[in-house]
């Protein structure tokens, strides 16, 4: 954080923290229908971090490779949206959203396309709450699926002068009473982040009124 | 204990005790809130309004400072998020703040609009508070705490215990993280996982840590319990850490000043012991420094009369006596003389020998000694005996200089066993006051002695001025020899320098002070012959010991004087007092029991003042020595002596 501005006070984080969760909300409803059982899903914190810490954020909480689902959001704010879990509660997702019936060749042969799908899901119902919520449109790209350690997944470039930031959501997610432990980021320049904070401050502004 | 925070009311603590919580039902649709009893009492409601309330009800009664956050909470809730679970903190009727859980959730119809946000409010003030004290105790106190059961990859930490080892705060990390922060991988583990087999026999341990924020090189000590549950052996681990950098560095602190300290006191110890050394060794010279002067005051004592008599004997044989008889006193003369040497060399190394230092030329002296060096030293080795022209001169008895240098020369001959070059050189030298010198400044005239041997290591030279060093065979040298050459020359006000190394021969020089006194006369040899009394002149022997007396007494009688006798001090003086005979000399030993020989004098001279006076002794170091010198007025013979010493010795003093 280079700049005193760009750090979220608590309203602006708890702000966010309750648009994401509407977010999730939605996704756990879709997924809900989607597979037909029971998906909990919520947001309990959010970090603000440079993307050099979210790398090692996330390489001291999880010890194995990771797996991510990322999306590319544009319009007031841009960035990229990552949905990241370890790698073995990568395949305990694919086995919980297809219900069980499926053998491990067959988990493995549909993590991609499974987790491609769920990821899809979570993210964008995010990105279309915070849009909706901020009043703001924002599009979407493709959802891809990577696979790799912190520092690949975050962009790291030990090069450069000027680094973005993340926001680091952590996120409890319960499917059919398997507990999976996974985290939502989103990669945006210091601009964007700028933007964003203006916004979550119009959205307070609205909501808390003059009872703040 | 009531809890001050309840302003005392029993019910309410009773209640908040229990967790007593209260229930909401905020309809979305109708934008109607409902409430329960409990819900009511907590916000100071009546029962009768507590079932159709206007939504904004809900913030009511949370503290200001909460509000923003609890509004943001709710607005995600009604506008779509599922879950609720948040703590914050109400003021009741009273005043009294209490925290507590809302836990909540929103109910969706078919177009998954959100219709209903349900949730039950729980006083959770109590465990609010301990956990209030836990971080307070943790953050000031610097501890952290963890949390491992058995069989589970994370552990359960608080932010005091990731802010201790660097890692970023969590609330659960996984075990590897947390052991990854040990220095050495060798280390115990910071979190025993189960699968290294049971539970660890205790959590007491200091680790060594690397920070993984800045990598600082911590202390952390790990203290906690084992509980044991269930009976198939599980078990968790529950523990504090905290950092023991500092109390670690004092130890290695003091440790360090201890060591040095043992060192400082070991060097003490050594100086201490090497100064009692030194005065052991200073004593124990003193000591036999005593013993041989008293032995040899005893043997001159002796010998006094064993040379005397042979010499008595050797007188009274007529020419035509048994040459066997002759031959045998001559041998026994021969013995004698050897054993005076001996403790005449006893004596020089005591300090005690009486000096008789006299105005001489080095040079002459060492012209002098040149046939007796050749002799003394093997054809192998090549003298050369030199001298500066313009030698100053110095004071120093020449016969005890003499010995010093055939003794020098002597070692330096058994220095050189297979031939060599011997160097003796008498010079002047003027050593500055600036001078880095063992010599203190002055004028000197410097005999020094140089050999082309084996020279000596460092540690050898520093011992050889100590008595009885030798580096001779057993049985071949007294260690004396330097010893005394130190002694005599120390007694001569001169100084004694060495130089040798390994293979590179030995140089002794010999510093004696300049003489500065007008010196064109320089004495003679002294005079031997046999000089006659009469019986005019009358001769008072003062000696205890009788045989050296009947001896003394008889020599001056063989030499014609009158001569009285006593055997001590008081005696003496009432044969002086009465007068009967005037007596010319007075003879007297220097160390007599009661009365010595210089009190004797003393008292003497105070009854006839002009009377003249001549000391023996076999040991002199009385009052008529002066820093090892004579008086220049005071007349010595040293014992023994022989016959023609004697007649010479008493004429000269006679004739003054």
């Amino acid at each position: 954080m280079n700049s005193p501005d760009l750090t979220l006070d608590d309203l602006e984080r708890d702000a966010l923290t309750e648009i994401v969760n509407i977010g999730v909300s939605r996704a756990a409803s879709n997924l809900r229908k989607m597979i037909g059982g029971e998906v909990l899903l919520s947001v309990p914190s959010i970090d603000v971090v440079s993307q050099r810490r979210a790398a090692r954020l996330i390489s001291e909480r999880e010890v194995t490779e990771l797996v991510a689902v990322r999306q590319g959001f544009e319009g007031p704010f841009s960035g990229r949206a990552l949905l990241i879990f370890p790698e073995t509660n990568s395949l305990e997702l694919v086995r919980a959203v297809t219900g069980g019936e499926l053998s491990a060749a067959e988990v493995v042969e549909m993590e991609v396309e499974a987790l491609a799908e769920t990821g899809n899901v979570i993210l964008n119902s995010c990105l279309a709450t915070m849009a909706n919520m901020l009043k703001r449109s924002l599009t979407m790209t493709v959802p891809e699926v990577l696979r790799g350690t912190g520092a690949s997944l975050f962009e790291v470039d030990e090069s450069a002068s000027s680094e973005g930031l993340v926001l680091f959501l952590y996120i409890d997610f319960a499917v059919r009473k398997h507990d999976i432990r996974g985290y939502i980021a989103m990669i945006m320049d210091i601009p964007s982040l700028g933007i964003l904070k203006e916004l979550l401050d119009e959205f307070i502004a609205r909501v808390v009124g003059d009872d703040g | 204990m009531a809890d001050p925070a309840f302003g005392g009311d029993p019910i309410r603590s009773i209640l908040a005790a229990a967790g007593a919580s209260g229930t909401w039902d905020w309809d979305i649709a109708a934008d109607r809130l409902a409430v329960d009893e409990r819900f009511a009492e907590l916000y100071g409601l009546s029962a009768g309004e507590a079932s159709a309330l206007p939504p904004s009800m809900f913030f009511k009664a949370i503290h200001a400072a909460d509000r923003a956050r609890m509004r943001i909470a709710v607005a995600g809730m009604i506008a779509g998020a599922e879950q609720f679970s948040k703590e914050f903190r109400i003021v009741a009727p009273d005043g009294t703040i209490l925290w507590v859980h809302g836990r909540g959730q929103t109910h969706f119809d078919e177009s998954d609009q959100p219709v209903r946000f349900t949730g039950l409010l729980v006083d959770v003030t109590a465990r609010k508070r301990t956990e209030e004290r836990l971080r307070v105790a943790q953050s000031t106190g610097g501890v952290g705490t963890f949390e491992y059961s058995d069989g589970f990859a994370t552990a359960t930490v608080s932010n005091e215990f990731c802010r201790l080892l660097g890692l970023y705060p969590a609330e659960i990390l996984p075990v590897p993280t947390i052991n990854a922060v040990l220095k050495s991988k060798d280390e115990p583990p910071l979190i025993p996982e189960s699968h290294r087999g049971g539970p660890p026999e205790t959590l007491d341990h200091v680790f060594c840590i690397v920070r993984n924020d800045d990598g600082a090189e911590r202390w952390i000590a790990r203290r906690g319990e084992i509980v044991r549950e269930g009976q198939d052996g599980g078990y968790r681990l529950i523990g504090v850490i905290y950092d023991v950098t500092a109390t670690k560095e004092q130890e290695a602190a003091l440790r360090d000043l201890n060591e040095t300290l043992e060192a400082r006191i070991e060097q003490a110890v050594a100086e201490r012991q090497r100064i009692e050394e030194a005065l052991r060794q200073a004593q124990k010279m003193e000591a036999v420094g005593n013993l041989t002067g008293g032995i040899a005051h005893d043997f001159n004592n002796l010998l006094t009369i064993i040379l005397g008599n042979i010499d008595t004997a050797t007188r009274r044989l007529d020419s035509d006596a048994d040459p066997r008889a002759r031959r045998a006193l001559e041998n026994a003369l021969k013995g004698a003389e050897r054993a005076t040497s001996l403790t005449q060399r006893l004596l020089a190394f005591s300090r005690r020998q009486p000096l008789a230092p006299r105005a001489i030329d080095a040079g002459r002296l060492l012209a002098g000694m040149s046939d007796l060096l050749t002799r003394s030293i093997t054809e192998t080795i090549a003298i050369q005996v030199s001298s500066s022209p313009g030698l100053w001169t110095v004071e120093v008895d020449p016969n005890q200089l003499e010995n010093v240098i055939l003794n020098l020369a002597v070692n330096a001959r058994d220095a050189m066993p297979d031939g060599g070059a011997l160097t003796i050189d008498a010079s002047n030298a003027s050593i500055a006051a600036d001078a880095s010198s063992d010599v203190p400044a002055g004028s000197y005239v410097v005999i020094s002695v140089g050999d082309t041997g084996t020279g000596m290591a460092p540690e050898t030279v520093a011992q050889v001025f100590d008595p009885f060093f030798t580096t001779k065979e057993v049985g071949k040298g007294t260690g004396l020899g330097l010893s005394m050459v130190y002694g005599f020359i120390k007694q001569s006000g001169g100084h004694v320098q060495i130089r040798s190394a390994l293979g590179q021969g030995t140089t002794v020089a010999l510093y004696l002070p300049r003489l500065y006194r007008e010196s064109e006369a320089l004495e003679d040899d002294v005079r031997i012959g046999a000089e006659r009394g009469t019986l005019a002149e009358t001769i008072l022997v003062v000696e205890d010991d009788d045989d050296v007396r009947a001896y003394t007494v008889g020599l001056l009688r063989e030499l014609g004087y009158r001569v009285t006798e006593a055997s001590n001090g008081f005696a003496a003086l009432k044969l002086i007092e009465a007068n009967d005979q005037p007596i010319s000399l007075l003879m007297t030993d220097v160390v007599m029991p009661k009365m010595s020989g210089s009190q004797l004098v003393d008292a003497a001279q105070q009854i006839r003042p002009e009377l003249k006076v001549l000391f023996t002794s076999g040991y002199t170091r009385d009052a008529i020595m002066r820093d090892g010198k004579l008086d220049t007025d005071v007349d010595l013979l040293s014992k023994p002596f022989t016959y023609p010493v004697l007649a010479a010795k008493v004429r000269d003093v006679l004739d003054r």
